[in-house]
């Protein structure tokens, strides 16, 4: 009974103080080389080949993670976040964290894990309303990026990377980890100019399907992500 | 005393009222296996099915308002589109595959013939978007039914929320193809050993023939594995249609459609993915002597099936057999009147 006492007693004071909850917002930049991506204003420029516009940007976060010291110590509960350059308050996660809580490195999926990919309607940012649920084979698209290009042939000179696919051997989700310097706050920098520049835009300009090439531009769409300092 | 009593009493209530929720079981027939579908993910009450029979049924759901799913997936024919080999869209528009008969679907693994489709809620937004089929998109349609007179009212009922989401929209539709359940055949009474109910001798004779050359894939008691299979179709050029390959990118399943369910054959025909056989007399010949042998060819069909004419004419009546008349004339299942009837015109 006193035990019983004390455990509600503990757990008022932990509601009410030690135990608060402190908020630490994680936000996603997506940048063109330093500068933050205008949609379809502006015309960015590759080194090699011309001009670049871009019309359309929306990837899933899911699975946000804290770790410490190579251990998870905070993972965000039904994480899923669905990041849409056309909305700016979506570039922008709160996670709430215990208080006193350490961490070093931030880990994240890009995309959409094959559980939730296999169960059926979902709401929120899962809805598949979202613009990121192909309708001829089941399955989210993880990463969308379109644009144009004038060095693309194709109707409008327009280019469509549209990344996803979780069966075996296409799973295209990538898990991301980066180390941090602060902790108060996160920003994770997206460069879509690293992404474009290693693509070759003459010739690869429409992925559409779950497939080999959508799993290497997969990859190399993952690896745009860097903490910014 | 009386009035904490009291208290008590009208929480008890309260927590009554919103547990009961108006909850509609699912029946398993006897005998049968679990079904696929997670009930607990999308528990059956009755507006929900209501809601999803409307959406059935209205061709709201098309973009010119010409073709709603019953135009392919007609009840009186076992939900399919009878006479013709290949579906029918918007504007005379006409598909590559023959529109699959709905039945059982709480049972079902993978959808479409290739199994495109992982799940019951995700399967409407194929016909919706594909341009020779509803020809619209889910946003469209979930524009159309936020604006009409009778949708925002529908959808609050069912789900105590009158915002129209393409999850309640999904998953409305999926409680009313849910409830679609043929488990009342000839075959079922006769397996259930129900009283005056027995196969004829021909009948007995093609049950025989069928559990001996046509059971392994056609399984029972759904008649079916839900499995992929290449069942020895030669390829029509005009299609070149390979089926299962086309998702998963594997060698082994090229020309692997999925395995049809055969209950209410008698009404489904044509039959196979393409439309291509009229009659059942045509799909056992072609199982005894049309087979085309290929790399991918289902290992059990790779020994030829030899049967007699008298052998072929018992096996179509044992298929006869699988005619569910309660389910073809099942008003639960019809058109619902009462939702369209009521409604003012918009």
């Amino acid at each position: 009974m006193y035990r019983l006492l004390t455990v509600t007693f503990l757990s008022f004071i932990c509601a009410g103080d030690t135990c608060a909850q402190y908020v630490v917002p994680i936000q996603f930049r997506n940048t063109w080389n330093y500068q933050p991506i205008e949609l379809e204003k502006s015309i960015y420029h590759n080194q090699d080949t011309d001009s670049v516009s871009i019309t359309n940007l929306k990837y899933y976060i899911s699975g946000l993670a804290l770790l410490h010291n190579g251990h998870e110590v905070y993972a965000e509960p039904n994480s899923v976040h669905l990041i849409d350059a056309r909305i700016p308050k979506s570039t922008t996660i709160f996670l709430s964290l215990p208080k006193d809580v350490l961490y070093d490195k931030v880990s994240f999926n890009l995309g959409i894990d094959s559980v939730t990919n296999v169960s059926g309607a979902m709401g929120g940012d899962l809805d598949p309303t979202k613009g990121m649920y192909w309708t001829w084979q089941s399955g989210y698209i993880n990463y969308k990026l379109e644009g144009k290009s004038n060095v693309c042939k194709t109707r409008n000179n327009e280019f469509h990377f549209h990344l996803g696919g979780y069966g075996y051997p296409f799973g295209s989700i990538q898990k991301i980890v980066l180390n941090l310097e602060r902790t108060d706050s996160i920003t994770i920098k997206a460069d879509i100019a690293t992404f474009v520049k290693q693509i070759d835009l003459v010739n690869q300009n429409n992925v559409m399907i779950p497939g080999d090439d959508a799993l290497k531009l997969s990859r190399l769409a993952a690896s745009i992500f860097s903490i910014q300092k | 005393m009386k009035k904490y009593l009291l208290l008590v009493f009208g929480v008890w209530i309260v927590i009554v009222a919103l547990k009961g929720d108006d909850e509609t079981k699912f029946r398993i027939p006897k005998n049968w296996p679990n079904p696929v579908y997670d009930f607990n993910k999308n528990r059956l009450n009755k507006d929900k099915i209501l809601l999803g029979r409307a959406l059935f049924y209205d061709p709201v759901l098309s973009a010119d308002s010409t073709i709603s799913c019953t135009s392919c997936h007609l009840q009186y024919t076992a939900f399919t589109h009878v006479d013709h080999t290949l579906s029918h869209g918007i504007n005379g528009k006409i598909g590559t595959r023959n529109a699959p008969a709905l039945t059982n679907m709480a049972w079902g693994k993978l959808f479409m013939w290739d199994g495109a489709i992982n799940h019951l809620d995700m399967q409407p937004l194929a016909p919706i978007s594909h341009p020779d089929e509803m020809g619209s998109s889910i946003d469209s349609v979930l524009l159309r039914l936020r604006r009409s007179s009778i949708y925002p009212s529908l959808f609050y009922r069912a789900f105590k929320d009158s915002a129209v989401t393409g999850e309640h929209f999904l998953k409305a539709i999926s409680q009313f193809m849910l409830t679609i359940v043929s488990s009342n055949a000839k075959y079922d009474q006769v397996m259930r050993n129900e009283k005056g109910i027995a196969f004829t001798s021909q009948e007995a004779n093609g049950y025989r023939l069928f559990r001996a050359h046509c059971a392994s894939c056609h399984k029972e008691p759904l008649f079916t594995t839900n499995d992929f299979r290449n069942n020895g179709l030669s390829v029509d050029t005009t299609l070149n249609d390979f089926g299962r390959i086309k998702i998963t990118h594997n060698p082994k399943d090229s020309l692997c459609f999925k395995v049809p369910s055969l209950r209410n054959i008698e009404f489904s025909y044509p039959y196979m993915h393409d439309g291509r056989f009229a009659t059942l007399q045509q799909v056992i010949n072609h199982y005894t002597t049309g087979i085309q042998h290929s790399a991918t060819l289902s290992p059990l069909l790779d020994k030829p099936i030899l049967l007699t004419a008298d052998e072929k004419v018992d096996l179509v009546a044992f298929m006869l057999t699988l005619t569910d008349k309660e389910f073809l004339f099942n008003r639960a299942y019809s058109f619902p009147k009462e939702i369209f009837m009521s409604a003012p015109k918009e």
